[in-house]
């Protein structure tokens, strides 16, 4: 029997090898070393299919395979610090997302990139195999420190790629605020990482020994000045969130998103469907267990999450760059996944991480192909009646439009249904969690609005420019990947078919409730249910019992996406579309100015600046000057002093004297030494 | 006599370099420079000591011969290495040549006896590391300041005079005050020891002989050579508020003696600071160790604060080294085995990142013959591969894992996060982690404006790639730096094992 | 004689000593010829050889005056390196005016 879990680092390899082979003989080879990275993501995602295999056969695998480091800590064992893989059923899910996604990027960017005749493509082909590789370690990662190097090593590939058209002066800078503003989360995410060091001595995920399973028990070797375990615990909790704040683009660290829309397309579309912010909320569900002891962190978790959904989907209301759209609405589905977490509903907040990854990289491919078209311009009032020009284009972009604004039956719908049924039912008694929920709520016809405005504005009604009447055609590479995402985002869904369920009474059909909840084997103390058991909510059902609550809750969501997707149709669904934002006066510069975020950390930034301006000044005028000081009194007292040294010899004598008197005078008054 | 073969070849290439024709003294200093290299991965293959060579451990390659007697005390040639020097005397082994590699492009006068003065320095720093007993040390402590004051003095920018004379005095008054402060302490010990050898003196220490001297009551004798021996380290490592000579020195300097100073010449201050204060007097050091974490702290975030304000490339990476020794610092006062572990790997891993940092910068600053910030734009456009470089060796310097600054920093963060010897460590602790927000800070945006953007340079020569002579350097450099942060047990673990001891020495109340 | 001089008490003599090294020192202080300085250097020193010869009286013991005779012998020597000087002083200045060549100043 061949041992599957063995090949797990080969996946992770597979795409680190193409990097390495992309960076160092890529100009060699044709197509700027694109087909490596095809065969290593292709690779990887084969055997992360074969890995999901063997986990539905009931198999997982927790092992350490290499020690970083080890030294004492505070207790009698060594604190070990160890690289490890931990496949369950939720990192399978996750590595199958991740490579085929990678993969279908990869493809799309042979048209994108290599058809567009870009530059520096081998560096472009290490970065995506660089990326892929750091996400897919921090996949399979075993424990806090391997999650947390990975996690950074996802950021700097997100800094390279974003950066990628570095003689330009917009991309250069957009990518130094993305590293910079979670490098702000991960500060705290390192204080995390420690402080579980510190406190349990382990940063496992998984086992009997692993950080949640001490704190379940509440075995801690320390706390830091005799702190009541469990406000450590959230303490510790909320610390980790920082970094996920960062990386899932969480307000109010959200603001590098939109900006690292300056990178290429496919690489937005591998960030926000299966990398970088994703890797933030897989975080929260990979450490679970540990969340789900404290109430408070999950509260602020559901409450970020839905103000973050709400929040940005206002300002994707605004704005005119179709990426830019697309950028908020990656923020706002993220706020939902967020609030899934923190209502307790980690199997939606999953179940939307795999509908959104489908979705989102099939909207910004469909929109890379768009930009194909339109010769890199992005301004959708540019656009208009695409619709016949690029039909598959169309279809797909649709598609994963309507699962964005969830209308049933697309993907969207059943995923973000189910999170908001979670946060529904646990509401009750959780001021903000039902905060969360309400924002949650209001945020699904603003998303429905403004997805369908991008849709009309972009395919239909009458071409607005010369381009758009006359697009350039896209090939196969940009075709392919797009049909799959396409029938992915209709039928997703179907993995999960939880109202259906409850309202039918068909059995057997929640498919991904059974997978994360071990049905089909996992590890121990990693299901849902024991995060269901662990956690602090039960469920209140507001009519009709739970079919009621179900039946109600899906009614409403899906009214409002429609009433969304309306007032988008009847506003933009016209030949000639007119902007409708000047009736709502100062409120559109404020959403379209991004609330003035941007320049509140801008403020901020140039205030450190200051800050660092005057320390110079203070090292340099005080701390310095002390130091020359020192040496311009010893030499302009030496200068004086030695003007003693006149050459005449009567005046040494009588130096000599006076010295002999004075010195014959100290001691007969004193009357001897001093000492 | 392995280690006093080592010393001797530097000191004999130093001599025969010195004489050598200027035409090829470069290529001939790099040629025997790789000898103490191959000798020191000899050492580090065939080390066979354990524990801590100041407080009892075997003490592997040791050389113990009677020299001289001083006031009824014998000095001598005392020789030998364990953990925690061995990694530091291959540190130093492996960027000399690398800095003479980087030299041959900037220096274009009196080459022969710049690299005489190189491996000179070479010898001493090997001197320092390797040197157990006081005397000997102190010799080799001293010794490593004149060359460095002339390379700094004749090859040096426009204000060299300056840099190279402040440096000189600054540390030298500092070393006199060290000088002081462990000779009262040899005083207080009486009889009870014979010789200079610094583990005789250490252990007596630790057997509790201290007596009173000059009136002074033991304790706080030992609090006063603590004192005494800190602020003369303290120049040299350098800690805030005693830093100033080295933004200097490091801007006037030239690129390898920069290396050198920074990569070396700053870990002989942290080495001493080891094996002084905190292996000699652990009490003492645990006594202060709330100022000493809170001038810790300073240096992180002051120095990364400086940093930020710099417009010079140069003056950047030199605050940043200030703002990298103070976690050294941190690690150090926490007296635990990641902490002090950590501290003694972070001191190799910034060796090794401020030394391609500083070695990247030179070589844009040979093409641009500029280095202020506002002078160039997009230089990766023209030296692509010496900007990759950079771009790397600046992640490394803000600790991205998998490189060597990342295991230094985050072995310092888990020894004192929790560390019982400290107390609000935990608050100490996150002040100095937000340094990492910093760093990143300013090394990114002095990379945005110089490295990316349209290109743009006011020249009459055609700017184009570095030659290979000046990458290949920073390519080791840069291997070396992932190597070491991908796998830092290769050197962590014989640390770790003579950082335990000093760990012990420490008594805790409760 | 020895009875004589043994029955003055030793603070005459030394009183007679610092009279004398007084006036040597203010030759030295006041006159600005070099053999005036000469005379007086030889005035403060035979000041101090009273001085050895009357304690060597005052507690019989003859290291006293052994060390008067090296004083001696020391003086002559510096006359002969003094007038030495002066020469080559006269030769290259002109004067014996010591305050004149200030060549050895800062």
């Amino acid at each position: 029997m061949i041992d599957v879990f063995s090949y797990v680092p080969a996946i992770v390899l597979l795409p680190f090898f193409s990097f390495l082979v992309a960076l160092g003989a890529g100009k060699y080879l044709p197509k700027g070393g694109a087909f490596g990275g095809i065969a290593a993501t292709a690779g990887s995602f084969l055997l992360s299919l074969w890995v999901l295999a063997t986990v539905a056969g009931g198999q997982a695998a927790n092992r350490t395979i290499y020690t970083w480091a080890s030294a004492g800590g505070i207790g009698p064992t060594d604190v070990e610090l160890t690289f490890g893989i931990l496949v369950d059923p939720l990192s399978a899910l996750m590595l199958v997302i991740v490579t085929l996604v990678a993969l279908l990027v990869h493809v799309f960017s042979l048209g994108y990139m290599n058809d567009e005749g870009e530059t520096g493509l081998p560096r472009y082909y290490a970065g995506l195999g660089l990326f892929t590789a750091s996400m897919l370690g921090f996949v399979v990662a075993d424990n806090l420190l391997m999650a947390f190097m990975f996690f950074e090593l996802v950021g700097l590939c997100s800094y390279l790629l974003i950066g990628f058209h570095f003689r330009e002066p917009g991309p250069p800078s957009a990518a130094k605020k993305a590293f910079l503003v979670t490098r702000f989360g991960d500060y705290f995410f390192l204080i995390g990482v420690v402080a579980v060091l510190a406190t349990f001595g382990t940063a496992q995920f998984a086992g009997p020994e692993s950080f949640p399973a001490l704190a379940e028990a509440g075995e801690v070797a320390w706390t830091p000045g005799g702190l009541a375990v469990d406000t450590w615990f959230t303490i510790v909790g909320l610390l980790v969130l920082g970094g996920v704040v960062g990386k899932s683009a969480q307000f109010p660290l959200h603001t590098w998103l939109p900006d690292a829309m300056e990178g290429p397309t496919p690489v937005s579309a591998l960030i926000h469907a299966a990398t970088m912010v994703a890797a933030g909320v897989y975080l929260v569900a990979r450490m679970y267990g540990f969340y789900a002891l404290s109430p408070t962190a999950l509260a602020v978790i559901a409450f970020i999450g839905g103000f973050t959904a709400l929040f940005a989907a206002t300002m994707g209301v605004v704005k005119d760059e179709l990426k830019q759209v697309l950028a908020y609405s990656t923020i706002s589905q993220y706020g939902y996944m967020m609030l899934a977490l923190g209502a307790g509903g980690y199997v939606a907040a999953v179940f939307h991480l795999t509908t959104h990854a489908f979705f989102k990289a099939l909207l910004f491919l469909g929109a890379g192909s768009v930009i194909i078209a339109m010769h890199h311009n992005e301004d959708m009032w540019d656009m208009g009646g695409l619709k016949s020009k690029l039909p598959v284009t169309y279809y797909t972009f649709l598609a994963g439009s309507l699962a964005l604004a969830g209308i049933f039956p697309f993907a969207g719908f059943w995923s973000k249904d189910e999170i908001l049924y979670e946060a529904l039912v646990h509401a009750p008694g959780e001021p903000l969690l039902f905060g969360g929920y309400l924002m949650g709520l209001l945020a699904v016809p603003v998303t429905a609005f403004y997805t369908f405005r991008m849709v009309f504005l972009t395919f239909h009604g009458e071409p607005r420019s010369a381009t758009a009447r006359d697009p350039e055609p896209v090939r196969w590479n940009v075709k392919g990947p797009l049909t799959v995402l396409g029938s992915l985002a209709v039928v997703t869904g179907v993995i999960n078919m939880v109202p259906v369920q409850k309202v039918l009474g068909i059995e057997g059909i929640d498919v991904l409730h059974r997978w994360l909840d071990n049905e089909w084997g996992g590890i121990e103390g990693l299901s849902s249910h024991h995060y269901a058991d662990l956690g602090p909510y039960s469920s209140e059902y507001l009519v009709g019992g739970e079919v009621g609550t179900v039946l109600v809750g899906a009614a409403v969501s899906l009214g409002l996406a429609l009433a969304g997707l309306g007032l988008a149709w009847r506003l933009y669904g016209v030949p000639s579309p007119t902007e409708h934002t000047a009736k709502l006066g100062g409120i559109k510069d404020v959403l379209y100015n991004n609330y003035y975020l941007d320049e509140l950390q801008v403020w901020l930034a140039y205030r450190t600046e200051d800050v660092a301006g005057v320390a110079n000044v203070f090292d340099q005028g005080i701390i310095d000057g002390v130091v020359n000081g020192v040496s311009s009194v010893s030499l302009f007292g030496g200068n004086r002093i030695r003007r003693l040294q006149s050459g005449v010899v009567s005046q040494y004598t009588a130096l000599l004297t006076l010295g002999l008197v004075a010195l014959v005078l100290v001691l007969g008054v004193t009357g001897g030494w001093f000492l | 006599m392995i280690l006093e073969a080592l010393i001797a070849v530097a000191f004999v290439s130093a001599l025969v370099v010195l004489l050598a024709p200027n035409e090829w003294a470069g290529k001939l200093a790099f040629a025997l420079s790789l000898i103490p290299f191959a000798g020191s991965l000899y050492l580090w293959s065939a080390f066979d000591g354990s524990g801590n060579a100041l407080t009892g451990g075997d003490i592997a390659f040791r050389t113990q011969v009677e020299w001289l007697e001083v006031g009824g005390r014998s000095v001598s040639w005392f020789v030998g290495l364990d953990g925690i020097s061995l990694p530091l005397v291959v540190l130093t082994t492996f960027l000399v040549p690398l800095a003479i590699v980087s030299a041959w492009t900037p220096i274009d006068s009196r080459q022969s006896q710049f690299y005489g003065l190189m491996l000179f320095m070479q010898a001493n720093l090997l001197g320092v590391f390797t040197a157990l007993d006081f005397f000997l040390w102190f010799i080799f402590w001293e010794a490593v300041l004149v060359p460095m004051y002339f390379l700094i003095g004749i090859w040096g920018g426009p204000r060299r005079k300056y840099a190279a004379i402040k440096f000189f005095v600054y540390t030298n008054a500092a070393s006199l005050l060290m000088f002081i402060g462990f000779m009262s302490l040899v005083f207080a010990l009486g009889d009870s020891v014979s010789s200079f050898a610094l583990p005789e003196i250490t252990q007596a220490i630790a057997a509790g002989d201290l007596s009173a001297w000059f009136g002074i009551a033991p304790e706080r004798m030992a609090l006063l050579a603590f004192l005494a021996m800190f602020l003369g380290f303290a120049v040299k490592v350098p800690i805030v508020p005693v830093h100033t000579w080295l933004p200097d020195a490091h801007v006037e300097a030239p690129t390898p003696v920069s290396v050198l100073l920074a990569g070396v010449l700053l870990k002989m201050g942290t080495y001493a600071l080891l094996r002084f204060n905190f292996t000699m007097l652990p009490n003492q050091a645990s006594a202060l160790a709330i100022p000493i974490a809170a001038i810790a702290v300073i240096s992180v975030i002051y120095g990364a604060m400086l940093a930020l304000a710099q417009k010079d490339l140069k003056r950047i990476v030199a605050y940043s080294s200030v703002s990298s020794m103070g976690y050294v610092i941190l690690g150090l006062v926490v007296f635990t085995e990641y902490g002090v572990g950590g501290a003694t790997f972070q001191m190799v891993a910034h060796g090794l990142i401020s030394g391609l940092m500083f070695m990247a910068v030179g070589v844009v600053y040979n093409a641009t013959h500029t280095r202020m910030v506002g002078d160039m734009a997009g230089m990766a456009d023209r030296m692509p591969i010496t900007v990759g470089i950079l771009v790397a060796g600046a992640f490394g310097y803000m600790g991205l894992p998998l490189m060597a600054g990342f295991a230094g920093e985050f072995f310092i963060f888990v020894g004192s996060l929790s560390a019982p010897a400290l107390p609000y460590a935990p608050v100490f602790t996150a002040l100095a982690m937000f340094g990492i927000v910093i760093v990143a800070g300013y090394l990114l945006s002095a990379m945005q404006s110089t490295l990316f953007g349209p290109f743009h340079l006011e020249t009459d020569y055609e700017v184009g790639p570095a030659p290979f002579h000046d990458v290949a350097p920073l390519a080791v450099l840069l291997v070396a730096i992932i190597v070491l942060g991908v796998a830092p047990d290769i050197f962590f673990e014989m640390i770790r094992d003579a950082a335990v001891p000093v760990v012990e020495g420490v008594t805790l109340d409760g | 004689m020895t009875a004589v001089a043994a029955s003055i008490p030793p603070s005459w003599y030394l009183l007679l000593a610092a009279t004398v090294f007084c006036i040597g020192l203010l030759g030295v202080l006041t006159r600005r010829s070099a053999l005036y300085f000469l005379m007086s250097v030889e005035l403060m020193m035979n000041a101090a050889n009273i001085n050895f010869v009357a304690f060597a009286l005052y507690y019989g013991d003859l290291t006293g005056q052994v060390f008067a005779l090296f004083v001696i012998a020391l003086a002559a020597a510096e006359v002969a390196i003094g007038i030495g000087i002066i020469l080559v002083l006269y030769r290259n200045f002109g004067v014996t005016d010591v305050t004149v060549p200030t060549e050895m100043r800062w």
